[in-house]
């Protein structure tokens, strides 16, 4: 167990690692010269400029020395300084990160609170019309372009309820009940695909578990419906959920990007979008390596409590 | 050798796999209607020049942000463009990109995941699934937003950010069914043959593994769908005139209090071709399924 | 080993016209374990296996499942890699051929398998299942290939006009008989059957196994006959090897092995047939106590003999060497070297 963790983190590092030479190789491969790009637009720029403006920024090294020194920074933490702001990477992440991270945690929630009981009623009411009318819920849910649900949701709100959200973005040390306000449709519109993904495993699932020998003995050792409903189907059947989660964190971390725009929130989704723009390579790059960090870690973090929660995985 | 000289060959007498399809596909009616919704999507998309009552760009300037109904089926937008043949051109634009990438990155993944699992624990098979692990690993929107954004917003480049998003998919699907080819009798037993490891991917690998590939198609269709319309939405994909979904629906999020139909449109029709990729795409799952067919 | 009046079997008895000659052939695969997947030990599938197939000759090679039969057929046939040991077709060593190398040699032996249907790609019809060695290898292909299957078909007793049929149509024995066909087609020398016909019923055990008779009569082959059934194994086998985790414990020609068993496991396989021959119930073997060791701890000595009724001292630790047992007949058994010492 402690080898397989110990493995496992190891893998992650190589990844997270592997992650940050494709995206600076990337960077430095792609046409655009970031400084003609930057110094294009003032006037009367002479060769010599862009010249000191490479070499300010380290641009006139190798390659590999480029990516050497990129490597140790960024194990020291330092990912380098914006391009646009000069504010070092690291501290502008670390601003937007915990923005990005509640959206992504109470889209999690959305899709949990409301996926776990869709899924249970309609397992419970298999062939119903409920369990028919959640279903084609499910199957909308997963095909709605969060974005679109997003817009919609905003249009339609204002016009039956002349209710939008607030105008201007707060944290919630300034303003929780603003924050959360504002962060509620965005958090909705990114959960409901995981809702929708949940209720659809979690009704398979307890299906099948009801179906199972072991459920049969249950029942006929005498134990009540709702016993062995709740006690004993229930708690077996979420184990494949569990690992639907790892998956939905991947779709959710993307959502951000589009869902922060539209809502003007100023999280790592917002960040990465403007610097890609303004070529802002370190900070672009310092986004990418921090997604794919968080991607993996939370992967790890699912694929052992996986086998917390079901004994018979064997970390073999 | 026996003295069995010209034995007049029979008429090939063809199992009725067709029929066999027709009948698990009436069980899977939902599947059946997306399938006809794809058709349908596909001929609207094809036809649009024909369908369309109005070219998608030119700008009807007296009759701007006008509701729907009239001339303007779907409404217009908010530079007088009839959003009806937006939409039905848009259509053309989605499944151009998506039937490209589908191309470019199902080929492309398909091949590492056959060459992958057949060599699985190998160096080779190392090194490319290392590679695929670290495409995986950036969320999907950042990594089109990264690639497409330093290339420029192009079809061509839109294509190619979409294909390295799917590339990972397809290579998962094949790679897993060939690890379960790999241990087939039947690969053994072509081994006796004498079939070198080429002849065996080709012959035996890549046939047992459409039925699975065709299905992560169909998802994938979807998943490029939206893809696509994303990066279009953000500015970075299908680059203005060209009509797109995505772009219509960030040109209407500005005025959608007062012209909601130019979200609700191609939103709709946005939704609607996702959903019947993915309904299509498990309706071919549960066709497919080894338990059901055999 | 021991004692001196043991007189070992010279390894290369009479070397002349031996198609198949295997000597010494071990395949040992490795158990890995752990963060650096370090091996730390091996399964002795086969562990010092010899002997040989003249040209027409059918040899049996029988033992229970984990006795590391099917590996000597993947070995023989170099599906498998040995890991030591000497393989000789037709005078050749092959034991170390490159892949390239290997290929005009699948033209002269080739495998009928226990299960055709699986042993058959789905996708593809009865033509395409027989022709695909000659396609693999060069040999003909479109018109030419097709009128060879529909000869081929023929020739085990199905009809040309099943050609564009799907194996799975058909029933076992007539599948088996379609593997048979396959196997037939590049004009093989050798023909390794394995376990072929284990899965069929008695009666159609018994056509599939006069095809395979008749068969070697018409076209010359030689047989290396593998099953768990003693009594198949006689029907069709001149010579009969009897395995037992590994290695060879007794052979010699069918019907003297059979009437005189030597070694204590043959004996109890004999018994077992002996008590009710025509039983469709043979595989329950009487006399042998418990259950087969893991081939990945064998027991010290002589393998078997925490489960042999006559085991004395030396059998737990020494391995008992192969000793002449009979005019062509070779038993490893503590037993038949004190026989002929005393």
């Amino acid at each position: 167990m402690l080898e397989y963790v110990v493995r496992r983190g190891l893998y992650g590092v190589l990844v997270v690692a592997l992650v940050t030479v494709f995206v600076f190789l990337t960077l430095r491969l792609i046409p655009g010269d970031v400084v003609r790009l930057q110094l294009a637009d003032a006037p009367g720029v002479g060769p010599e400029q862009i010249a000191r403006r490479a070499a300010q920024l380290g641009l006139d090294q190798p390659l590999l020395t480029q990516l050497w020194v990129f490597v140790t920074d960024a194990l020291r933490g330092d990912f380098g300084t914006s391009f646009q702001s000069g504010e070092p990477v690291t501290a502008i992440i670390a601003e937007r990160l915990p923005t990005t991270l509640q959206l992504g945690v109470m889209a999690l929630v959305v899709s949990v609170v409301l996926g776990v009981p869709l899924g249970l009623l309609s397992a419970v009411r298999q062939n119903s019309w409920l369990d028919q009318g959640l279903r084609a819920v499910s199957v909308a849910g997963l095909s709605i372009p969060n974005f679109w649900l997003g817009l919609l949701l905003v249009t339609y709100l204002a016009l039956w309820f002349s209710w939008s959200p607030p105008l201007v973005y707060r944290t919630p040390a300034e303003d929780l009940g603003s924050n959360l306000v504002h962060m509620a449709l965005p958090a909705f519109a990114l959960g409901v695909a995981g809702m929708a993904a949940i209720a659809r495993m979690l009704r398979s699932s307890l299906l099948e578990v009801m179906r199972s020998p072991f459920i049969r003995t249950v029942r006929a050792k005498g134990a009540p419906e709702h016993t062995v409903l709740v006690t004993h189907a229930v708690r077996n059947s979420l184990v494949p959920v569990f690992s639907l989660i790892g998956l939905q964190v991947g779709h959710i971390l993307g959502g951000t990007v589009i869902l922060e725009s539209i809502f003007a929130i100023p999280g790592m989704g917002m960040l990465i979008f403007e610097s890609v723009q303004l070529r802002d390579y370190p900070v672009v790059l310092g986004c990418v390596v921090v997604y794919g960090a968080v991607f993996i870690l939370v992967n790890l973090v699912v694929d052992v409590l996986y086998g917390v929660i079901d004994p018979r995985i064997r970390y073999a | 050798m026996s003295e069995v000289t010209a034995s007049v060959p029979l008429p090939a007498r063809r199992p009725a796999g067709g029929r066999r399809a027709m009948r698990l596909l009436r069980r899977q009616p939902l599947g059946v209607v997306a399938g006809v919704v794809v058709v349908l999507l596909v001929v609207a998309a094809a036809l649009a020049p024909v369908i369309a009552p109005f070219d998608p760009t030119t700008q009807h300037r007296e009759d701007f942000l006008q509701i729907p109904g009239g001339p303007f089926l779907m409404g217009t937008d908010d530079l007088g463009r009839d959003i009806f043949s937006r939409v039905l051109y848009g259509a053309r634009t989605s499944l151009l990109v998506a039937v490209c990438t589908l191309a470019v990155g199902g080929v492309l993944g398909v091949a590492i995941g056959v060459v992958s699992g057949y060599f699985a624990g190998g160096w080779l098979d190392t090194l490319l699934q290392r590679v695929m692990d670290t495409l995986m690993a950036i969320p999907g929107i950042v990594l089109l937003l990264f690639v497409a954004a330093l290339l420029g917003p192009s079809i061509r480049n839109t294509v190619i950010a979409l294909s390295l998003l799917v590339v990972p998919s397809f290579n998962r699907v094949a790679r897993g069914e060939m690890l379960r080819i790999r241990e087939e009798l039947y690969v053994e037993s072509a081994r006796a043959a004498g079939c070198g490891t080429w002849r065996i991917l080709r012959r035996h690998g890549l046939p047992n593994l459409l039925a699975p590939i065709l299905v992560v198609t169909s998802l994938m269709f979807a998943i490029v769908i939206i893809a696509e319309s994303a990066l279009s939405f953000l500015g970075i994909g299908t680059p203005p005139p060209t009509p797109s979904w995505g772009a219509m629906l960030s040109d209407g999020s500005r005025y959608m209090e007062i012209a909601p139909w130019m979200v609700v449109f191609p939103g709709g029709a946005l939704t609607v071709a996702v959903l019947a990729f993915n309904l299509l795409g498990d309706a071919l799952r549960d066709v497919f399924d080894p338990k059901q067919s055999r | 080993m021991s004692s001196p009046a043991v007189s070992p079997v010279p390894d290369h008895a009479p070397a002349t016209g031996g198609l198949l000659e295997v000597t010494d052939l071990v395949k040992h695969f490795p158990i890995t374990r752990g963060l650096l997947r370090r091996t730390v030990g091996h399964v002795r599938a086969v562990d010092g296996v010899s002997f040989r197939i003249a040209p027409g000759e059918t040899v049996g090679l029988v033992g229970e499942s984990g006795s590391g039969k099917s590996t000597v057929a993947r070995l023989v046939l170099r599906l498998l890699e040995p890991t030591s040991g000497s393989i000789r077709f037709d005078g050749r060593e092959i034991a170390g051929l490159s892949a390239r190398d290997l290929v005009p040699l699948r033209r002269r032996m080739s495998i009928v398998f226990q299960d055709p249907v699986s042993s058959f790609d789905p996708r593809m019809t009865v033509c395409s299942v027989i022709t695909e060695p000659l396609e693999a290898q060069g040999i003909s292909s479109g018109r030419a290939a097709r009128r060879r299957a529909g000869e081929l078909l023929e020739l085990v007793g199905l009809s040309a006009g099943d050609l564009d049929r799907y194996p799975h149509q058909f029933s076992g024995g007539q599948a088996q008989r379609i593997g048979i066909a396959r196997a037939l087609a590049t004009d093989p020398r050798l023909l390794v059957c394995d376990e072929a016909v284990s899965a069929l019923d008695v009666s159609v055990q018994a056509q599939v196994l006069n095809l395979l008779r008749s068969l070697q009569g018409e076209l010359g082959l030689s047989y290396l006959f593998i099953a768990h059934d003693l009594n198949v194994v006689r029907y069709v086998s001149d010579r009969v090897c009897v395995m037992y985790l590994g290695r060879i414990v007794e052979q010699g020609p069918a019907d003297q092995l059979l009437a005189d068993p030597r070694h204590p496991y043959t004996q109890s396989l004999a018994a077992a047939i002996a008590a009710d021959p025509r039983s469709p119930v043979r595989r329950r073997r009487g006399v042998v106590r418990g259950e087969t060791p893991s081939p990945s701890e064998p027991p010290p000595g002589c393998h078997f003999h925490p489960r042999c009724p006559h085991a004395f001292d030396p059998c737990a630790s020494v391995v008992p060497a192969s000793v002449a047992a009979g005019p062509g007949r070779t038993a490893s058994c503590h037993l038949v070297g004190e026989a002929r010492g005393a």
